[in-house]
């Protein structure tokens, strides 16, 4: 199995959602369609490619929904990502095995875009994906050197879940209810 | 009185115990958390291999836990954070109080940290004026009702959908539905304004990074992200054993913990913090601080039996796995670290007083043992805390009693059968309750006055050209009450090529370990040692029909000896009787248990041994069909334990039994095979079967 396949099935198995797709345009296309899905009528974009940015914030405008993107206001938060129905990251790498993105920010308004919506995208690059867990160590390494004062790093491996009532799997207790990994196979 | 310190326990031993929903459901849960582990297990690379690499990392971690702290604070306060290592509970919370006042805060939103529970941080902080909300909702929901957790991972899980409805609705002044998913919808709106006005953000740590500096935090839900991005100020408390030294330890226990626990890899969100971010653009500077841990931890570290408890990653299985913890719940087990590896622990942080009053709890199955993924010797440090709490205490005489079997095995064999008259009549039975705290209930196995040590030694030499030497070690049972199932084993071994010896030997002393009189089990564990070493050397095998005699002698003895070479020339050269014999028949009958099907019994203490495969391979070879039935725990016999009267016995013995019981009884087996002569009782009494010694089948024709 190739490692998007892996990915996909496994974040899948977390009960999140995959799409794969061939380039940016395409991407922002889904990510467009699965905020008009969610209902949102406000979203909140951040770490994404430009190009990305560039065709979300157009479809966006044709459909309606406020989007929200870099530069995050300090005064503003966490207000203005609480309100957004979907948030959508860039992330920096994913791990197949465990059906892991990796998102890497200087930013806690980006962790935000990733926690507080109910709809969660995360975007990836097939040709950032490790194979297995252990595999991330190196490029966390890498991270953390690059970054000598402060740098936060993500593991999101679907929705938010909680098994505190009966050890029930419940989604969405604070976070996103709904998770999805959308990976460019560039 | 060392019996009346016990009466409260006994009290809400037997509340449990009546509580048949609530157990019911402790139950479930504490399958299906094993039973997810187990799955997950199954996907992992290298299933539980994982545990020796986890050892490996503490036990360094660990050993250079100094340096890594030095190293860990160095790099931390490179990236702007405030380190502050507290010595005790009082002097962490007085920090966390100083800048809680000093930044005029309001609201402390914390997600999970047991670290804060083991100083219990939130009462002072409410009565300084501050208004403390736990997020994580198993934390939520025992804070709303004034509980202490109830498990490490799952600390409400003793509430029901339809209690924590209950709670909710109190709370919010809503009507709360009582199915989850409208309970969650709750949840989010009451927590979210808190996360959205929170002044300070206080988190655990379930790992700090020495090199990097940075910490990590596990959630599922994602409330950690929210309590440590939105306040200005974020305080994480961890205790100093969660510091390792490089990105790939922590990446381990990232594996590891919840492998573990909920069978996940890994939880949900994976957060690793290094300094502090800005919130958006063109805000105040914010606050990092990382408050560590020493709290008794220190002291753990100096201590050679206590300081494996260092290496608990805090996932909780042991609490899964562990039998009686599975009847009684946290509340009863434990203090505030609760099951297991929270008697050490308690012990530590908490004092060793606290820890004996539920020690006795601990039935000494080693199953916390066989699960943890630190591979911690969880049974032996608890043996350590009885014994030094029986010390100061002293031991109640049930137990000194139970302790002294093997003298009393030997006076009831040697006034049988008058002692077996005595045994089955009632008043005697009532007069041995009363005085020795034996139940009256639980039917004994008659004593033998012609032992199966007299009758050994009266046997023939039979050797003949023998391959191997064979020193046989027989324990209670089979010398005491089953001569015959001893003499059926060193015929087995003698027709298979092997030379018998039957040395001087004491029983394996094992009730000295599980009731924490750990000076008589040193003499007896060196006493057989010294026996046997020599033979050992010799080229001799040992070998034992009884698996905790097995277990004793490989696992138990190199540690009471502080793993002297005796003890480990004689674990190497001990065996399981089947697992030898497997080894050296060369042709074994095929057809003599051909058409019978038996339900095996795995004890115990076999898991570590191989989990009765090779008795099951024994039968198989012999054309029985044989199947495994299992609840993934014990049978609740516990050795002796199941002997005693009342709630700190019999009764929780027979709760903990009672799914397996059932078991067995829907597994339509009519015979029951098991190699341990205390599950053997457990089991008859229990499911009204018989209950059989793989060699009994061969002799008994039934």
């Amino acid at each position: 199995m190739s490692l998007v396949a892996q990915f996909k099935a496994r974040f899948e198995a977390l009960r999140g959602c995959a799409y794969v797709v061939a380039t940016e345009t395409e991407a922002a296309a889904v990510a467009h369609s699965i905020i008009r899905e969610a209902g949102a009528d406000c979203a909140a974009v951040a770490n994404v490619s430009h190009e990305f940015q560039v065709v979300l914030r157009r479809l966006c405008c044709e459909s309606g929904v406020k989007l929200l993107g870099p530069p995050f206001l300090s005064e503003s938060l966490p207000g203005a990502i609480a309100g957004a129905g979907a948030g959508v990251t860039g992330c920096a790498f994913g791990i197949a095995e465990t059906g892991t993105l990796v998102e890497v920010t200087t930013d806690d308004a980006v962790r935000l875009v990733s926690a507080l919506p109910r709809t969660y995208i995360g975007v990836v690059r097939a040709s950032e994906m490790v194979p297995r867990l252990m595999d991330a160590a190196p490029r966390l390494r890498n991270i953390f050197e690059g970054h000598d004062k402060n740098v936060v790093v993500s593991f999101i491996s679907g929705p938010s879940r909680t098994g505190d009532i009966e050890m029930i799997l419940t989604l969405g207790v604070h976070g996103p209810e709904a998770a999805f990994a959308i990976v460019i196979n560039d | 009185m060392a019996q009346a310190r016990y009466a409260k326990l006994e009290r809400r031993i037997r509340e449990a115990i009546e509580d048949r929903g609530k157990r019911d459901s402790l139950w479930a849960c504490m399958k299906r958390g094993r039973d997810n582990r187990i799955d997950a297990l199954a996907r992992l690379e290298g299933g539980v291999a994982f545990r020796d690499d986890v050892r490996r990392v503490k036990e360094r971690c660990i050993a250079r836990q100094d340096e890594l702290l030095d190293r860990f604070t160095r790099n931390a306060e490179k990236r702007g954070a405030k380190v502050f290592f507290a010595k005790d509970a009082a002097a962490a919370i007085q920090y966390v109080l100083d800048v809680a006042r000093a930044r005029g805060a309001k609201t402390i939103s914390k997600s999970k940290s047991l670290t804060t529970e083991e100083i219990e941080l939130n009462h002072p902080l409410e009565e300084a004026g501050f208004r403390v909300v736990e997020t994580d909702l198993g934390e939520l929901i025992i804070q709303l009702v004034g509980e202490k957790p109830y498990h490490l991972v799952f600390p409400s899980v003793h509430k029901t959908r339809k209690d924590v409805a209950e709670i909710f609705a109190k709370e919010t002044g809503e009507t709360v539905p009582g199915d989850i998913e409208a309970i969650m919808k709750v949840v989010r709106r009451y927590l979210r304004p808190i996360f959205l006005n929170t002044d300070i953000g206080l988190t655990g740590a379930n790992a700090g990074i020495a090199e990097t500096g940075g910490i990590v935090i596990e959630t599922n839900e994602g409330n950690a992200r929210l309590v440590s991005s939105i306040g200005a100020c974020h305080i994480c408390v961890m205790g100093m054993e969660k510091i390792v030294e490089t990105v790939e330890d922590a990446l381990l226990m990232v594996l590891a913990h919840p492998v573990s626990a909920t069978g996940q890899c890994p939880t949900t969100y994976v957060t690793w913090m290094h300094g502090r971010s800005p919130l958006g653009e063109g805000g105040a500077p914010r606050e990092s601080h990382i408050i560590i841990l020493d709290n008794g931890r220190t002291a753990m570290r100096d201590d050679p039996v206590m300081r494996e408890a260092l290496h608990c990653i805090r996932c909780g299985a042991c609490m899964n796995i562990c039998p009686t913890y599975g009847v009684v719940g946290g509340h009863t087990f434990g203090y505030i670290y609760p099951g297991p590896i929270g008697i050490p622990w308690t012990a530590a942080a908490h004092g060793l007083e606290r820890a004996g009053d539920f020690a006795p709890l601990c039935i000494s199955c080693g199953l916390c043992r066989e699960i943890c993924p630190a591979d911690i010797d969880i049974p032996m440090m608890i043996a350590e805390v009885k014994h030094r709490d029986a010390a100061t205490r002293g031991q109640p005489s049930v137990n000194r009693f139970m302790m002294a079997a093997e003298r009393y095995a030997g006076l009831a064999s040697a006034t049988a059968p008058l002692s077996n008259w005595c045994l089955s009549n009632g008043l005697f039975r009532y007069m041995l309750e009363k005085l020795a705290g034996v139940d009256r209930r639980r039917r004994l196995p008659p004593f033998q006055r012609d032992t199966f040590r007299k009758q050994f030694r009266r046997r023939p030499s039979t050797a003949l050209e023998s391959k191997r030497s064979v020193a046989f070690f027989v324990d209670v049972y089979a010398n005491y009450n089953a001569p015959e199932l001893g003499l059926a084993a060193v015929e087995a071994l003698e027709r298979a090529g092997c030379a018998v010896v039957v040395p001087a030997q004491q029983s394996a002393g094992y009730p000295y370990i599980a009731y924490g009189d750990l000076e008589r089990a040193r003499a007896v564990a060196r006493y057989n040692v010294s026996r046997l070493a020599p033979l050992a050397c010799d080229g001799y095998d040992i070998v034992s029909p009884e698996p905790t005699a097995v277990y004793a002698l490989k696992k138990s003895y190199p540690k009471l000896l502080d793993n002297d070479e005796d003890a480990r020339r004689v674990a190497d050269a001990t065996h399981e009787l089947f697992d030898f014999l497997n080894q050296i028949e060369k042709h074994p009958p095929e057809t003599a248990l051909q058409g019978r099907k038996f339900g095996f019994h795995c004890a115990c203490h076999q898991r570590p041994l191989g989990s009765g495969a090779a008795a099951m391979e024994w039968l198989r070879r012999r054309g029985a069909e044989v199947v495994l039935v299992e609840t993934g725990t014990c049978c609740g016999m516990g050795g002796t334990f199941g002997l005693k009267d009342g709630a700190l016995g019999y009764d929780l013995s027979m709760a903990v039994g009672a799914p397996l019981f059932d078991a067995f009884r829907a597994s339509g087996v009519d015979t029951i095979v098991t190699e341990s002569s205390v599950c053997k009782m457990q089991l008859e009494e229990g499911t009204g079967l018989p209950v059989r010694h793989p060699l009994e089948l061969l002799h008994a024709g039934d």
